[in-house]
């Protein structure tokens, strides 16, 4: 067995910009991820039943999908459903490339507003690494948004907002409201090898031309080109430790289900914030009888998604809703800070995002008002099909210890391998922040025209985002990994998927993720020198 | 096997579809269009087929006598006997529903009706007549809105 300087584990959005970035420093890299690669050619874009396959082969949910190289979660102690993707890309395939980054104060949570914990790093420090992301991602986008401060220029120009866009932008206007076309990590225009979007709508099942910047079009090649070495259907059962007490590799199952050994000399892991935790706790041992790295007892808690609430306004007039990239249109920030006034603290983003597909009309979407069946069907349709905008109102999850990652005592993937139990309940302040945000996506929803508004005030299918479950911080008592994204307990496993995140800010934090695996990366190659 | 069930009794079935998805002036594709999906289904998943099989068996037992000749019955009377099927077994009933839906909303001929072009949406992607945007000069204009820290 040939050992590595580096083993990352996971091919998603942070294993893979880890992966490129040593590579690319001369950095023997191996990475394992239990998925494949995904060819371009079975994406059901491709096939004109394309929207049934969103709830079955396509579903983000793996507990509905059950993929081959799926591992089942149980979430039945959860208010919310966690999405992700096995294969090279990760949940990049899926996501829909919304591609905000956190702001300054998001990092400095506990100094401004009293609560949960700052971050060990800042914006500041971020910044290069969000820039070097963006043109590795490629970002369309505006300039001058005066919600961030300056950001250097976008790749390519924004995402058309189309009538759609342009009618819920008349709304935040009439308001007086900020509003901006999304950061969004969708190419407008050819750009580093990569297609401009031809805006046939689904980005949610992937991308079969590559003009949404999943990392198997991204990073990945590069990685490659750089020396990395990807092996695909590679399940790892544990983390490994040398007799020092150090991570000396795994234990992984490959494509034919044989165990097999990589030693590596330091150890990423970028499995997401369900995926992490799993593994840490898989990895027990006598030096670690509860997890590996797992001293605090920190593994797996303070899981925070990102819990949405969906308001949706119905229109006279007809949209286009079904032309352009279904999750990126518009970002409002007018209600992200606190304001105590509000009587919660943090605060949110409204997620315009495009308007419903046939089916989704039909069945009621994020909303999930299904239209009636029967003689009210038609006209019911009618007024919906076309004539609809969904306002997301993506809300700032405070960290709370009792949210979190365990195993699962009966429940395992098809290798064996315990299966993760997520236990997830809605804290009351994310309750008041959500109801805020209905109210007020209800006022930009009229405001723009809409003549009736309906909501949902939870989405349970919304676990799009894993974060907190092996947090970052400066004591070893409090937080699983240093500011520097090494596990306290064992300097050489690092850290760089969405766990290491110590709040999770009102934005999508896909942008964040790859900042801090690039950073993490920059002190790894550093420390080498 | 519940395939052959559901199949069986293909002209209730086709006839509960239709009155899922009744036909109107403008429109005239009706719910049948989503049999063989619904078919289909229960072919793929024993799971919803099984719950596709205890639908039309509930309808069957609402109905009686009627349930054999449904498509004969008014349009009050089918109706009102789904509702009863609605509320006595509301789990398999609503998985007839969304089949039925997502079966006749990714039909050819509903999507033509709808205005929109039938078929995979790659290569040929929608065009956006203009991408011009509106006005930022406002927000633009109120200042930083983000905390300096």
């Amino acid at each position: 067995m040939q050992g590595t300087d580096v083993l990352v584990i996971g091919a998603g959005a942070s294993g893979a910009a880890v992966a490129w970035r040593l590579a690319t420093a001369g950095i023997e890299v191996v990475c394992l991820e239990q998925g494949d690669w995904v060819d371009a050619r079975a994406y059901p874009h491709w096939r004109a039943d394309w929207e049934l396959h969103r709830h079955t082969d396509w579903s983000a949910e793996p507990n509905v999908r059950r993929l081959p190289q799926d591992y089942p979660v149980n979430d039945r102690g959860s208010v919310i459903s966690p999405l992700m993707y096995n294969a090279v890309g990760g949940s990049t395939i899926h996501w829909s490339a919304h591609f905000p980054r956190f702001r300054p104060s998001d990092f400095r949570v506990r100094t401004l507003d009293g609560v949960a914990d700052d971050w060990p790093i800042d914006y500041a420090t971020l910044e290069p690494h969000f820039d070097l992301n963006d043109r590795m991602m490629g970002v369309a986008g505006i300039a001058g948004d005066p919600a961030y401060p300056p950001k250097s220029p976008r790749q390519t120009p924004p995402i058309p907002l189309d009538t759609l866009g342009v009618t819920i932008a008349g709304g935040f206007e009439r308001l007086g409201w900020h509003w901006w076309p999304s950061d969004s990590a969708i190419l407008t225009r050819d750009y580093d090898g990569r297609r401009a979007c031809v805006n046939c709508g689904p980005c949610d099942l992937g991308c079969p031309i590559g003009a949404k910047a999943s990392t198997d079009v991204t990073y990945w090649p590069k990685a490659i080109g750089a020396g990395a070495r990807l092996i695909t259907r590679a399940r790892v059962r544990e983390i490994t430790l040398g007799a020092d007490g150090l991570a000396d590799g795994v234990v992984y199952y490959d494509g034919e289900g044989r165990e097999q050994a990589q030693k590596a000399r330091a150890v990423v892991l970028a499995a997401n914030g369900i995926g992490t935790p799993r593994l840490l706790l898989n990895s027990r041992s006598p030096r670690f009888p509860d997890g590996l790295a797992n001293r605090s007892g920190l593994v797996g808690r303070n899981l925070m998604f990102h819990p949405y609430a969906m308001a949706r306004g119905v229109f006279d007039q007809p949209l286009g809703g079904h032309r352009g990239p279904i999750g990126c249109s518009i970002i409002s920030q007018e209600f992200y800070e606190t304001d105590p006034s509000r009587g919660f603290v943090r605060g949110y983003s409204f997620q315009v995002a495009r308007g419903l597909s046939p089916i989704a009309s039909a069945n009621g979407g994020s909303v999930g008002d299904r239209v009636p069946w029967g003689r009210e069907h038609r006209r019911a349709y009618d007024e919906r099909f076309d004539r609809t905008i969904t306002v997301a109102v993506i809300g700032e999850d405070l960290p709370e210890a009792d949210n979190r990652v365990e195993l699962d005592p009966e429940l395992a993937d098809s290798s064996g391998i315990p299966a993760p139990r997520v236990t997830y309940r809605l804290s009351e302040n994310s309750r008041r922040l959500l109801d805020h945000g209905i109210a007020r996506a209800r006022e930009v929803l009229h405001a723009a025209g809409a003549r009736e508004v309906t909501f949902n005030p939870l989405l349970r299918a919304g676990g799009w985002h894993l974060m907190g479950t092996a947090r970052m911080g400066s004591d070893p008592a409090t937080s699983v990994v240093d500011g520097a994204g090494r596990c306290h307990d064992v300097p050489n496993l690092y850290i760089v998927d969405g766990s290491v995140m110590v709040t999770c800010a009102g934005v999508n934090p896909t942008s964040t993720i790859q900042a801090i695996a690039l950073y993490v990366a920059d002190g790894m190659i550093g420390r080498r020198a | 096997m519940t395939r052959a069930r559901l199949a069986a009794k293909r002209d209730l079935l086709a006839a509960v579809l239709d009155t899922l998805v009744p036909p109107s002036a403008g429109f005239p594709e009706s719910g049948r269009l989503a049999l063989e999906h619904v078919l289909a289904v229960a072919d793929a998943s024993v799971e919803a087929g099984d719950l596709l099989a205890r639908a039309i068996e509930a309808i069957e037992a609402a109905g009686g006598r009627d349930a054999r000749r449904f498509a004969e019955l008014g349009a009050d009377q089918r109706e009102d006997l789904l509702r009863r099927v609605e509320r006595s077994a509301p789990g398999s009933f609503d998985a007839l529903v969304r089949h039925t839906y997502d079966g006749f909303y990714s039909h050819p001929a509903t999507i033509t009706r709808l205005g929109l072009e039938p078929g995979p949406v790659q290569p040929r992607g929608h065009r956006i007549e203009s991408d011009a945007l509106p006005d930022l000069g406002r927000v633009a204009a109120s200042g930083p809105i983000f905390r300096r820290v």
